[in-house]
């Protein structure tokens, strides 16, 4: 369940159902405007994760 | 001869729409006789405040000091009853140690930030905006 991965693609989904429902009300308006926002999220995530690869995450910040 | 403009239809009270779509999510929906998105919009908030509880994220409330705290706290607030059900009955608090508590957070954000939308989506309803 704590997964990185996981939780995005679950965040993901919700966020995408939501703005499906609540943007469109044709079924294939509503599968198309959902594959959109899903792979934009999960994708753009990826891409992200990607291009900071290269840099060290370096030790936790100390907790206040 | 001019037509007169066109009166936009009004479907139901303007504040109790309102109300019980903040109050209850998806509950402003059923009212305005969308029932099937009402329990949809309703699973989908609930869940989102759900999986942020599993995860020991943070429901914010207003710290002195930090004033970016009250946007934080109004964007949580916008879940409605789950917010005071889970900081007042069930007394949640998250866990700043726990491994999920950042996701958590933004699941308990997005939570409330979702039914601020529904309560706008219900207000243009109401209003003959939208469909």
């Amino acid at each position: 369940m704590l997964s990185h991965f996981l939780l995005m693609v679950l965040y993901a989904l919700i966020v995408s159902l939501f703005f499906t429902l609540l943007w469109r009300r044709e079924r294939k308006e509503q599968i198309k405007l959902f594959l959109q926002v899903f792979l934009g999220m999960v994708g753009g995530g990826l891409l992200v994760a990607w291009l900071m690869y290269p840099f060290p995450s370096g030790p936790p910040a100390p907790i206040p | 001869m001019p037509q007169p403009p066109a009166v936009p239809e009004r479907r139901g009270n303007a504040v109790v729409a309102v109300l019980s779509a903040w109050l209850v999510p998806g509950l402003g929906h059923f009212y305005l006789k969308r029932p099937l998105r009402g329990l949809a919009f309703f699973a989908l908030v609930v869940a989102s405040a759900l999986i942020g509880c599993a995860l020991e994220g943070n429901l914010y409330k207003v710290m002195a000091g930090q004033p970016l705290t009250m946007l934080a706290t109004f964007a949580s607030m916008g879940m409605g009853f789950l917010y005071f059900l889970l900081r007042y009955a069930l007394h949640y608090q998250g866990n700043i140690m726990g491994a999920g508590y950042e996701y958590g957070t933004a699941f308990l954000l997005t939570a409330g930030l979702m039914n601020l939308l529904l309560v706008l989506d219900v207000w243009d309803i109401v209003r003959g905006k939208k469909e």
